[in-house]
């Protein structure tokens, strides 16, 4: 399906009706000045990533498409209460594996997929984090089929990103199409930052009213450090490294000022949490904290998400997802999952085998799109290569039909052309849940490629959540 | 608002990296106008100005000492020399991409621009003719980017580390115009050559801060060797003056956390400072004693090292466990 149009592929969906009309009347070249302009203003702005290649790191430029992707306000709220009960029943399993394992004690969740987790954290064992939340900051990825349907494709509890240019792409097509601004009802996504520092606030401990909030990146070099920048600015918390922290033999967590050591209440963490604490995680590490669990654990300090929060993020465990909600809430999924074969079951593994040349087998934890191989555009040798680690470890395979994901129309050297795309919006879990406006859309640039990732050559856009008036597009 | 040890080390280096730009820009003008005015039988030596800017020659031959292109091409372009213009300025780039969070958004952009300007023009720079455009590009874009940090900055501990940063390394840069002039009159004496161009070159010098104006309102005499050495050195009304510079830090370290160790070795400076009087005829005693002097504020540095920028780890009690903010 095309996000902006019918399946005829001429009428224009109601909500984007504003638009399509809006680009007939300036046309492809004022488009493409257009286009010109958000380039140069995301390069005087400096908003970066930066990319591992060649063995140097390189900033590049942030790669932005102007026309924007259009979701109306009322197919987002069923979007937005099908994540935020996807997220509350994701935080229970996480509690509950760390402390009673209800859900395997009643035969819901095999215990072997805990055993061959990589994410599981034994260190993590009987910790309750305030509020029983371990993935405050998630990042969803969703994506529709023919049927116009979004399916979560994977979940993000780790440390997810991409927040900061889902806020900056809206900063710079505001400025592209101020005049639809005016004319469409589209809802803001700058309360981000906001919810953002309350949830973190809320983390502090017990009696802290106003605590010392620090992002904790592992540095410059990381490929998401604009962000870690971006957000520490927007939150004005402080920007720290491992070495910049040091727990105390009070078991708190301080930092290195100028004018000594500083106690902070509340971490939010950019680094993998092997790399935390090298007292616990036995890790050699130099950009974590020893002494950084210790503290954690005797509740001296909130960490945003909590280390272990990952078990529940994994290609494997996904496939329960749907399980848990119904496990733990009672309630049936909002959302849907995109239908998982798990190679840990023998037929299942057996059909993946058969089958593998209409499927996308994904290894349970990897990230940035990385390992991941398309059975119709995989070669002969691929394939008989990835039935061969399929057979040697079963437990770190899942597979999906081929979806095709929805277009968009998108700006390219020969006109206006259809793109496939994604959407990862973020959801904030803590007292209460908030969702932000729409998400990061990401298109894949290459025609018919559906890699979307921004490392392998994807770009974005700005989306728009608009609520329809009757008298607007109609 | 706090600051991190880190962050302060970070701004602190930034700003000597971009004082000490400036500087060896100013250095290489002053000595380059120095070299022209001596009489043309006398032989042209650039090898000294390496390290007056204090940079070193390295592994090259003894023999054969390097001219001014090789000279110049080590001070401005030379990317292995760490001292070389284009070198510091990359490494207060990097500082200040670093700490964006705390510092004007303008001034980022300010030395941004330096640094891709210096590293695209240094190669070509080394030539006279277009030297000395390149040289004031330098000198006018750090002033600028003082002058954003001066009228848009918080008055708060960034701030202070900025120009603490700048003004140890400038009083060292004004130790070492000196410097440049000892030099010329060693040069001289080796040469059994009288000094007739005394008052030309001690108005380079003063140029070379850009204190000759000044110096002639505050002196209403003539140039001479002792005047100006005790107007660069002890006239503190002159920003950039070794006391004027000296007194500033001291006043800008207590509006840091307080430091004794800090407060005293400025003290200390600044006693060594008025102490001494500098022979001015002696080429090779005034530069012992501007050597003293550099020796005094690397020992502040050290104070200030040792005192903010590094952090005693957590099994010394933390004294404001829990009640600071």
């Amino acid at each position: 399906m095309d996000e902006l149009f019918e399946a005829d592929g001429i009428t224009p969906r109601p909500q984007a009706r504003g638009l399509v009309a809006h680009l007939e009347q300036i046309g492809l070249e004022e488009l493409r000045d257009r286009q010109q302009v958000a380039e140069l203003d995301i390069l005087t702005m400096g908003i970066t990533f930066t990319v591992y290649s060649d063995g140097a790191n390189i900033d590049r430029a942030w790669p932005f498409d102007v026309i924007p992707r259009i979701i109306s306000g009322l197919e987002w709220a069923k979007v937005e209460r099908g994540l935020s009960q996807r997220l509350r029943a994701l935080n229970a399993f996480i509690d509950d594996i760390y402390n009673d394992q209800r859900i395997i004690s009643e035969g819901v969740f095999p215990l072997e997929l805990l055993n061959g987790s990589s994410n599981f954290r034994e260190q993590c064992r009987g910790v309750h984090p305030a509020l029983g939340v371990w993935a405050h900051i998630s990042g969803s990825d969703l994506v529709r089929d023919e049927d116009g349907q979004f399916y979560v494709l994977e979940d993000n509890l780790r440390v997810p990103s991409g927040v900061s240019y889902l806020l900056e792409n809206r900063a710079v097509s505001k400025r592209v199409f101020a005049e639809l601004f005016q004319s469409y009802s589209i809802r803001p996504v700058d309360a981000y930052t906001d919810e953002l520092n309350k949830l973190l606030t809320s983390l502090a401990p017990d009696g802290v009213r106003d605590p010392q909030i620090v992002v904790l990146t592992p540095g410059v070099f990381n490929s998401a450090y604009f962000e870690h920048s971006f957000l520490a600015q927007r939150i004005g918390a402080e920007l720290v490294e491992g070495a910049d922290l040091t727990v105390g033999i009070d078991d708190c967590v301080y930092m290195r000022t100028i004018e000594g050591l500083e106690r902070v209440h509340v971490i939010y963490r950019r680094i993998d949490d092997l790399y935390l604490d090298p007292e616990v995680f036995s890790v050699d590490s130099m950009i974590g904290v020893p002494g950084l669990m210790r503290a954690w654990k005797a509740g001296n300090v909130g960490i945003a998400n909590a280390p272990g929060a990952g078990v529940a993020d994994d290609k494997v465990v996904y496939a329960w997802v749907p399980d848990m909600i119904r496990f733990y809430l009672g309630e049936e999924p909002l959302l849907p999952n995109v239908p998982t074969y798990r190679c840990m079951y023998r037929d299942e593994c057996e059909y993946v085998i058969e089958h593998i040349a209409e499927l996308v087998v994904k290894p349970a934890n990897e990230s940035g799109g990385y390992g991941i191989v398309i059975g119709n555009r995989a070669t002969e040798a691929q394939l008989a290569a990835t039935i061969e680690a399929i057979r040697a470890d079963p437990r770190n395979f899942v597979a999906q039909p081929i979806l095709a994901l929805s277009t968009m129309p998108t700006l390219v050297d020969t006109g206006i052309a259809a793109r496939h795309v994604d959407l990862r919006p973020f959801i904030l879990t803590g007292r209460s849940s908030y969702v932000t406006a729409g998400g990061l859309t990401r298109v894949a640039l290459v025609e018919g490629s559906l890699v979307v990732n921004s490392s392998q050559g994807g770009g974005s856009k700005d989306t728009w959540i608009v609520d329809l008036h009757p008298s607007v597009g109609a | 608002m706090s600051l991190l040890s880190r962050v302060a080390d970070r701004i602190y280096w930034g700003a000597r990296y971009v004082e000490r730009a400036e500087d060896t820009a100013r250095i290489i003008r002053s000595y380059s106008d120095l070299i022209v005015d001596l009489p043309t039988d006398v032989p042209v030596k650039w090898e000294p100005l390496v390290a007056l800017t204090g940079n070193s020659v390295g592994q090259g031959n003894v023999d054969q000492p390097l001219g001014e292109t090789e000279v110049i091409q080590l001070l401005l372009a030379e990317p292995s020399n760490s001292g070389s213009i284009v070198s510091v300025l990359s490494r207060a780039r990097e500082n200040l991409r670093t700490t964006r969070e705390v510092l004007p958004r303008e001034a980022w952009y300010t030395l941004n621009g330096l640094q891709q300007y210096v590293a695209s023009e240094s190669e070509r720079a080394v030539a006279r003719r277009t030297r000395d455009r390149y040289l004031g590009r330098v000198i006018d874009e750090s002033r600028r980017l003082d002058g954003v940090l001066e009228s848009t900055m918080t008055r708060a501990a960034p701030y202070y580390m900025w120009r603490l940063g700048r003004l140890l390394e400038r009083a060292d840069m004004t130790t070492r115009v000196v410097g440049v002039r000892a030099a010329s009159i060693l040069r001289l004496q080796a040469l059994n050559l009288p000094d007739d161009y005394d008052e030309v070159q001690w108005m380079a010098a003063l140029r070379s801060v850009s204190a000759l104006q000044m110096y002639q309102r505050a002196t209403r005499g003539p140039i001479e060797g002792p005047s100006v050495v005790r107007f660069l050195l002890y006239y503190a009304p002159f920003p950039r003056s070794v006391l004027g510079c000296l007194e500033e830090m001291r006043a800008v370290v207590s509006l840091l956390p307080p430091r004794a160790e800090v407060i005293s070795a400025i003290d200390w400076a600044i006693k060594a400072l008025l102490a001494s009087e500098p022979d001015t005829s002696e080429g090779a005693l005034l530069d012992a004693a501007m050597e003293a002097f550099q020796q005094a504020l690397a020992e502040i540095g050290e104070t200030i090292h040792a005192h903010y920028l590094s952090v005693p780890d957590s099994d010394s009690t933390p004294s404001m466990g829990g009640v600071t903010r």
